[in-house]
């Protein structure tokens, strides 16, 4: 078994473990799909416009807030909890790359991510479908789809890239989870600004969204990577 | 097995290792002491390839240290101060996972092995988190070996372990000796550096020095016999006229000897004691502890420096 998946099953059942992260992998993804479900439904047949821009913009970032929000929890405790329990120079002194380890972590919070968004979009048109009985168009326009296919892994690179960065330096995971929660807002501002224009969200949106994002995940894993290497995890972390 | 040459760490300004030459033999049990920020640490880190020196060179196993640091992970294993497990995953998963990132050929056999040897089976699949200390400090002493490397770094191995699981622990490094493996124990238990390692470092920032306990003590005290005498009658001492004595002194009605060679000299001591007259009770030799030859060392570099 190579390195990198044995790193990744051993993340994933510590986070098996850990009532904090199953919290974010399950429980918020049920809660916003949910709230989802239940804005669309109310809102189905509503002679108003505005207000299904507004209920549409919503639920869309909750589907955005989701890659954010997941792979932060997971790489908060990842990281930090390897900090607290003292285990990271036992995994340093094995022959592991500084590119796995980073990799291992890195992957071990964007799969799951991505995982549960795209099951929690699935089951929000099942539901939407089952309660209504059909789907709303404007949940699979290009936007829409653009957004969950094309954003989701760039919202989970950038939080992820972050709360790396933020892990590093702190030596509490609800201080580390505090300042990370800042990544989520690349995720949110676009759509509360569209919402509070009145304009449903399109696709020029999603590509300048996407655009700065590259970029913005370009530097950020730049950073995380440089912060990675054994000698800083060893000798500048706290 | 380990060798260094001027071996130098920098952290800015100050200096952690200061030109460390080294030569730690295969098999052999190597004792590192050190008071607290001495540099041991970041001399196990160097040599366990987790840290790049400022400068010198080392060779690890057969390997240079900077540019075979891959192969120096794989054949060394490391204990750090605290066992540092996943304390949620089971001990049998905590070492699963390091077996695997080993590469280990068979894991779960290797690893029931190891957990078998240590007495930790019946445990194995309990959380690492509700281990008392000496278990985790087994766990973690086992995690170091799967892999069977040929060097073994222990950083204060029996530290904050009750004097029982300290026994434990110590019986083990006795087991891994037999195993012809070299162990590089840094410890500040002088008593347990005397009991397990053929030599030892004395270590502060730079070498003070290194050799065999015993040949340590003979050179800085050189070697005396203390003879007790039932009554002990004032300046027998001085009508001591043997050749081979150095010097008698008097502590607590008992006689201190400096000799040479006390195996072949002490017959004849008790016996020229004997014709003066003095009741000989016990002879023993006089063993000045790791610990004080230590502190008296400390204190000279302290001065020197």
């Amino acid at each position: 078994m190579n390195r990198l998946r044995v790193l990744l099953l051993k993340e994933w059942r510590e986070s098996m473990r850990n009532k904090m992260v199953l919290f974010g992998v399950i429980f918020l993804p049920v809660i916003l799909v949910a709230t989802s479900v239940y804005m669309i439904t109310l809102g189905d047949g509503a002679d108003d416009p505005v207000g299904q821009i507004i209920l549409f913009n919503t639920s869309l970032m909750y589907f955005l807030l989701l890659p954010a929000i997941i792979p932060l929890a997971i790489a908060v405790y990842s990281i930090v909890g390897e900090k607290e329990q003292t285990t990271l120079e036992p995994l340093l002194a094995t022959p592991i790359s500084d590119l796995e380890l980073f990799l291992g972590k890195a992957l071990a919070s964007v799969i799951p991510a991505l995982v549960v968004n795209w099951i929690s979009f699935g089951a929000f048109l099942g539901i939407i479908r089952l309660l209504v009985g059909s789907v709303p168009l404007q949940t699979l326009t290009a936007p829409w789809l653009a957004s969950i296919f094309g954003l989701s892994p760039l919202l989970a690179l950038f939080s992820v890239g972050i709360t790396m960065i933020v892990s590093s330096r702190a030596s509490d995971a609800r201080a580390a989870y505090q300042f990370s929660s800042l990544a989520i807002l690349p995720g949110i501002i676009p759509l509360v600004v569209y919402s509070s224009s009145k304009t449903l969200v399109d696709l020029r949106l999603i590509i300048l969204e996407g655009g700065v994002l590259v970029v913005a995940c370009v530097a950020v894993m730049y950073f995380a990577i440089r912060l990675f290497r054994r000698e800083q995890i060893l000798t500048r972390w706290k | 097995m380990i060798t260094t040459q001027n071996l130098t760490r920098r952290f800015g300004a100050l200096t952690a290792v200061d030109s460390l030459d080294l030569h730690v033999d295969k098999g052999e049990v190597f004792g590192f002491l050190g008071p607290n920020g001495a540099g041991k640490t970041t001399t196990v880190r160097m040599l366990a390839a987790l840290i790049a020196p400022t400068s010198g060179e080392a060779t690890i196993a057969g390997n240079e240290l900077g540019i075979h640091n891959r192969s120096i992970r794989r054949r060394v294993g490391v204990l750090t101060e605290t066992p540092g497990l996943y304390r949620r995953l089971s001990a049998q998963d905590n070492l699963l996972f390091f077996a695997r990132l080993y590469q280990i050929a068979e894991p779960m056999a290797q690893v029931e092995r190891y957990l078998k040897l240590f007495d930790l089976w019946e445990r194995r699949a309990a959380p690492a988190g509700s281990y008392s200390k000496g278990m985790r400090q087994k766990l973690a002493i086992a995690r170091a070996l799967l892999h069977e490397p040929e060097i073994l770094f222990l950083d204060e191995p029996t530290a904050g372990l009750d004097p029982e699981a300290a026994k434990t622990v110590r019986d083990l490094i006795e087991t891994l000796r037999s195993d012809e493996r070299t162990i590089f124990l840094c410890t500040h238990n002088l008593d347990e550096a005397d009991r397990l390692c053929d030599r030892v470092a004395l270590f502060k920032t730079r070498l003070i020095t290194t050799g065999r306990p015993q040949e340590l003590r003979e050179q800085m005290y050189g070697r005396r016999t203390v003879v007790h005498l039932a009554n002990y009658r004032a300046g027998i001492e001085n009508q001591v006229d043997l050749p081979f004595v150095k010097h008698i002194d008097v502590v607590d009605e008992r006689l201190v000897v400096s000799l040479d060679d006390p195996e072949a000299e002490n017959p004849a001591l008790v016996k020229r004691l004997v014709e003066l007259g003095a009741d000989v009770q016990f002879v023993t030799e006089l063993r000045v502890s790791l610990e004080d030859m230590y502190l008296d060392l400390m204190e000279a570099n302290d001065e020197s420096s």
